[in-house]
């Protein structure tokens, strides 16, 4: 026998090993099966998520541009600031930034310490959008007070209006997450956005770098540019002219206009007045829109809240709808000339008034214009004469036009929420004759805005009906063009010949008739008035008070390029149609615009005679080589003061004053009493009595408007205000606007 | 049979008289004869087993009795395999524990941001770990019967003087100096050898309560109550698992087995259902420390139920192997040891080897565990005397079951203990302490009847 280990000891020590060998570290064995390839995947996708962080690298957002390349939106980089209160450990250190923040950030100290209180959050945005300065002062303070990753600072970016609020309702805004959410940046949020870029870095559980080669980068591509066909600064002279006549005019339901390149459906300018602050969309312009809300129940609050920033941030020019009203003539006129129902010799007789189907219709002029030939009639708009037109071309063909004309279509232009007009005008079959009769001028249907200066362009560019549209290039961050708009026709509707002989016939309603008050001396502008009445909205006491003055017009008549056409909606005022109050819009538009696009006026003799000239050089010469000079040039003198040399002379030298007028020379410092005077008020003279107040106030008069064309014209206007004190000379423009008295109340009784 | 030998001459080593019936043996006997041998294992293999009798025969005079009164074993070979086993893990370990242990060490201010911090100490106590390991294989085993009582004694004094030091998390289980040792490394070998001294002296006597199981339950009892004061739970289960075992293999009847199995569940139905039974306060307590043991068990369970705190290393050792998948993400390459894993140079080690190695660099891993335990089962199986079986058994047992629990534990396979593994968990004392127990087996190797089965 041994003395090594029995028998026994061994078969023990052999089940032993077997249980030790197979059966636990089977177990194990098995368990790493288990874990590395049966439930491997769960196990590694939760590994990687804990080890990979992602962070979002953002796309620069495409700059919107206007069509001379001046930039209107472009993004800047701003940050979000973020606190995590798992990285605050104490109440001293959560203080401590809290005192430190808010005076930088502007806001209040118990914001970040309530949110401070979110023990187990890594991710509490105390600030969106701050800029460089805030950034650097922020990280200043972090670092100076070792603050560390309490307070983090993400990457975004911002929009900047280059031009504050030019453009709102077209431009739109983008929201916290840079997304479109209005006008353009809405329409073109996929063109503009890009696509953000990843970081992919594996982190330690310190949060710290690891040293891998896997930290992967997805470049951002930056989103793509945009060319509109928007000038900027015709955007601009048709807002600060529109927004004026809001102003003056008292126009409650907003104005819209738009400019559009005649032959290429380019929208040159687009606007609606009022407009929200671009930089602050969700703050209400209008006062009364919040007490809209603020009388809204409980329930209703909402929905109102929601309507009411729909109407503030809308487009009126292509998201509402209006009854046309007498601009809708010249489209009757065009159907009637290409169909030659009717030649320019055709007299047409208007009592005042017309009965259709037993229903009289009035005339604007209800005291009747007589007999007019077809050209009077437009001149005149004479309702009544535009029924007998509107009879002669017949439901048939007058539906075949209407809807030729694009009236019954979407524009199609590339913006959001163009509205439609389906059901808003009378088919062809509904068209019987009260209905064929007031749509003839223009009541009893609607449109929008864009079908109407579309169609407007097509009636005056030789027929064709364009597609309007207002982004004219997409360039990629290279500044390479990726995509151009090229104008579209849709369809001719009227003949060239016809067309030519329409602008004639619009020239002569600014030349000579209702749209007077589009006249501009050197250009040849071409229009038609609209007064509408609104036939679906009716006053407390049941009337109908509410109208819609408009004016749609072009230049020059004999080439048309622009045309735009201006809508005031509900404005109120004695003399509130479309002749009076949306005409001058367009020509204070027109007097800008055209020399901007670089259309030189061509001035007719008697334009030339009255038109401005500029003062010449006179200071520093002596009394008489300035008088000799001035009497050369067909300037009258008035010396002031006992002096022999010119020490000031008014107006200044090359400034622009009237032909003919008087330049006052200074000879002494002191203009004494005699160089004083108070500037009259001109209101409602006309041309003859403000001329005359003038040179008894011994100032220098320049008219602008209709004055010098018409007799009958009154001074709206005037460039300094009455009791002013001014220098003796001083040079005051006056307006005068054509008297249009065009009563549009109750056409249909 | 043998005749019982006195405590007195087993103590001093006393050799027993040589019987005709005795298998011949290969024992350690002069170097001349030694060198001998290796040629003719060199020239003949695989050697005729007539031969090797033979040439045993013709050594065995009284060459082994000389021997077994020496301190030094002598010229005898140890076993190739088990070191080359033991020498394999060893290098694998360091490198892994290198590894992963790498990072931490670079991230933490505490160890001087010097990614080599852990690695150079553990490549020195190695050094000198392999050098003991060798010292001590050339060391007749046979001279624990005598020191195994003092080792015990000490090992029992400082497992009291350990509650006296600084506590680490709440755990009194380190003594600084002279360099930072756990006395409960100590503890286990103590047990081991004097259960094998014992064991061996009284192996007629085994199956009685009074030989084969009161002396070692006592034993347990005190060293397992020590160790519970620490706290040391871990430890605890590792030296009751080892000593039964070695009472199994030394003899003691399987009914007492039983009987403590019947015994703990009639402790446990008291304790859970009976409390009042119990003196005041002993219940509750006890039913406290279960509630926190149940709670434990939930973790284990699901250890997604508490990510941030005790499921936190479960978790991310789970992510880590996981990560591995079947080839691994290539030495050097884990992610989960960028702190994921707290402390990944120590209980954790093998979760970053999974991940860095894969299903197949876990596998061998395991496989040369399990070879391991194989050979130091089959040295003790061919030992020369019951003691060396027994020593052998115990310090196999030992090795083998934490390399079992520690990737038991990180495979999740049971709850969350702090248990190392062997080889690869950073500690100079343990690593040392581990290593020349390696010794005690290559000791009791050089005296087995192994070779004459090669």
């Amino acid at each position: 026998m041994s003395k090594g280990p029995t028998r026994k000891m061994v078969l023990k020590m052999t089940v032993l090993m077997v249980l030790l060998v197979f059966v636990a570290f089977g177990t194990v064995l098995g368990q790493l099966v288990n874990i590395q390839f049966i439930n491997g995947d769960y196990y590694q996708e939760k590994a990687i998520n804990q080890q990979l962080r992602t962070s979002t690298v953002n796309a620069a957002r495409g700059t919107i541009y206007d069509c001379n390349m001046k930039p209107l939106v472009t993004s800047g980089t701003v940050w979000t600031v973020v606190l995590s209160p798992a990285d605050i450990d104490s109440d001293e250190k959560l203080a401590k930034i809290a005192d430190g923040l808010a005076p930088i950030l502007e806001i209040d100290r118990e914001t970040i310490i309530e949110k401070g209180q979110n023990k187990n959050s890594q991710f509490q945005i105390i600030a969106r959008k701050v800029e460089k300065p805030v950034f650097d002062a922020i990280s200043t303070f972090v670092v100076d007070n070792d603050i560390g990753n309490a307070v983090v600072m993400i990457e975004d970016s911002k929009r900047y209006y280059s031009y504050g609020d030019l453009g709102a309702s077209i431009i739109g805004f983008t929201g916290t997450d840079n997304q479109g959410l209005q006008g353009i940046e809405a329409a073109y949020d996929d063109v503009l956005q890009g696509v953000d870029g990843k970081v992919v870095v594996a982190k330690n559980a310190y949060q710290t770098d690891m040293p891998f080669d896997y930290e992967t980068q997805i470049e951002p591509q930056d989103g793509n540019s945009l060319v509109l066909t928007i000038d900027e600064s015709i955007q601009a002279f048709v807002e600060r002219s529109l927004e004026t006549a809001v102003q003056e005019n008292d126009v409650s339901n907003r104005a819209a206009a738009i400019v559009m390149n005649v032959k290429t459906g380019e929208i040159l300018a687009m606007a609606t007045e009022p407009d929200y602050d671009l930089t602050e969309p969700f703050e209400l312009y209008d006062s009364s829109l919040q007490s809209l809300i603020d009388a809204a129940s409980e329930e209703e609050k909402e929905q109102v809240t929601k309507d009411v920033f729909d109407y503030q941030w809308s487009n009126k020019a292509i998201t509402d709808t209006y009854e046309p009203g007498s601009v809708f003539k010249t489209f009757t006129a065009a159907m009637a000339l290409e169909e030659k129902k009717v030649s320019a010799s055709d007299t047409f007789f208007c009592p005042g008034y017309q009965i259709v189907g037993g229903i009289r219709i009035n005339c604007a002029k209800t005291t009747g214009h007589g007999s007019l030939d077809f050209w009077g009639a437009l001149q005149k708009s004479c309702n009544p004469s535009f029924m007998q037109i509107g009879e002669r071309v017949g439901p048939h063909l007058f539906f075949q036009y209407f809807k030729s004309f694009g009236f019954t279509e979407k524009t199609g232009i590339d913006l959001l929420g163009e509205a439609s007009n389906t059901g808003l005008y009378h088919k062809e079959e509904a068209l019987n004759p009260v209905e064929l009769a007031t749509s003839s001028f223009g009541q009893t249907f609607k449109v929008t805005p864009i079908q109407m200066i579309t169609a407007f362009c097509a009636a005056v560019n030789g027929g064709y009906l364009m597609e309007p549209y207002i982004v004219s290039k997409v360039l990629d961050s290279d500044g390479n063009i990726v995509e151009s708009t090229q104008p579209t026709v849709r369809r001719q509707v009227i003949s060239a010949e016809t067309s030519a002989e329409l602008c004639q016939m619009l020239e002569s309603v600014v030349s000579i008739s209702g749209g007077r008050n589009a006249y501009i001396p050197g250009y040849r502008v071409g229009g038609k008035t609209g007064t509408s009445q609104k036939q679906d909205k009716y006053a407390e006491d049941g009337t109908r008070p509410y109208r819609i003055a408009s004016f749609c017009g072009f230049a020059p008549a004999d080439d048309p390029q622009i045309a735009m056409l201006v809508i005031l909606d509900e404005p109120h005022g004695a003399n509130a149609n479309g002749g009076a109050i949306a005409a001058p819009v367009l020509r204070e538009v027109f007097e800008d615009a055209l020399p901007h696009l670089g259309i030189q006026p061509v001035y007719s003799e008697s334009e030339l005679e009255n038109a401005d000239t500029s003062a010449p050089a006179l200071v520093g010469l002596t009394t008489s080589q300035a008088q000799t000079k001035l009497t050369q040039s067909g300037f009258n003198t008035k010396i002031i003061g006992s002096g022999d040399t010119v020490l000031k002379q008014v107006p200044s030298q090359y400034s622009t004053m009237p032909r003919g007028g008087t330049v006052v020379l200074y000879t002494s410092e002191d203009t004494g009493q005699e160089g004083d005077v108070v500037v009259p008020d001109f209101s409602n003279m006309t041309l003859a009595q403000a001329n005359a107040a003038a040179v008894g106030a011994g100032l220098n008069v320049r008219i602008t408007g209709i004055g010098l064309e018409s007799a009958d014209a009154f001074c709206s206007k005037q460039s300094i205000d009455a009791q002013t004190t001014v220098l003796r000379g001083t040079v005051i423009e006056l307006e005068f606007l054509h008297k249009v008295e065009e009563n549009v109340d109750n056409l249909i009784e | 049979m043998q005749p019982q030998p006195s405590r007195r001459t087993v103590s001093s080593g006393h050799p027993k008289k040589r019987r005709p019936a005795i298998r011949p043996r290969l024992v350690a006997s002069h170097p001349a004869t030694e060198k001998a041998k290796h040629q003719l294992r060199r020239k003949k293999r695989p050697a005729p087993p007539a031969d090797s009798q033979e040439a045993a025969l013709a050594r065995t005079g009284e060459s082994p009795l000389k021997h077994r009164n020496k301190f030094f074993s002598g010229g005898g070979s140890f076993d190739i395999p088990f070191f080359i086993i033991v020498m394999v893990l060893l290098i694998i370990g360091v490198l892994m524990m290198f590894s992963a242990s790498y990072a931490y060490a670079y991230y933490s201010s505490k160890f001087g941001n010097d990614g080599l911090y852990f690695v150079k100490q553990q490549v020195l106590f190695a050094v000198i770990g392999v050098a003991a390991m060798l010292f001590i294989s050339a060391i007749n085993y046979r001279v624990l019967h005598f020191w195994s009582l003092i080792i015990f004694g000490v090992s029992v004094l400082l497992l009291i003087a350990v509650l006296f030091f600084d506590d680490r998390n709440g755990a009194h289980r380190w003594i600084p100096y002279p360099i930072s040792f756990q006395p409960s490394e100590i503890a286990k070998f103590a047990v081991i050898a004097i259960f094998a001294h014992f064991m061996s002296l009284n192996q007629k006597r085994m199956h009685t309560l009074r030989h084969g199981v009161l002396p070692y339950v006592s034993i347990l009892a005190v060293v397992g109550a020590l160790l519970i004061v620490e706290p040391h739970l871990s430890a605890t289960i590792l030296v009751c698992a080892i000593g039964g075992i070695m009472m199994i293999v030394g003899g003691t009847p399987i009914k007492y087995f039983g009987i403590a199995a019947g015994a703990a569940v009639a402790c446990f139905v008291v304790v859970f259902f009976f409390p009042s039974v119990l003196p005041g306060g002993v219940g509750e307590m006890i039913q406290e420390k279960l509630a926190h043991a149940y709670q434990r068990i939930e973790v284990w369970q699901n250890p997604f139920l508490d990510l941030r705190g005790d499921g936190w290393q479960t978790v991310q050792s789970l992510y880590a192997i996981a990560s591995g998948g079947f080839m691994g993400v290539g030495l050097g390459n884990s992610r989960q040891k960028y702190m994921y894993i707290s402390e990944p140079q120590n209980d954790f080690v093998f979760a970053v080897v999974c991940e860095e190695l894969g299903f197949v660099g876990a596998a061998v891993i395991i496989v040369l565990f399990a070879l391991l335990v194989w050979r130091g089962f089959v040295i003790a199986m061919r030992a020369e005397d019951k003691f060396g079986a027994l020593l052998a058994v115990g310090l196999t047992v030992q090795v083998g079951l934490q390399a079992f629990l520690n990737i038991a534990v990180v495979t999740n396979t049971i709850p969350n203990t702090g248990i190392s593994l062997p080889f690869f968990s950073y500690g100079g004392s343990s690593l040392i302490m581990l290593l020349a127990q390696m010794g005690v087996i290559l000791s009791v190797s050089r005296g087995s009847k192994l070779r004459k089965s090669v």
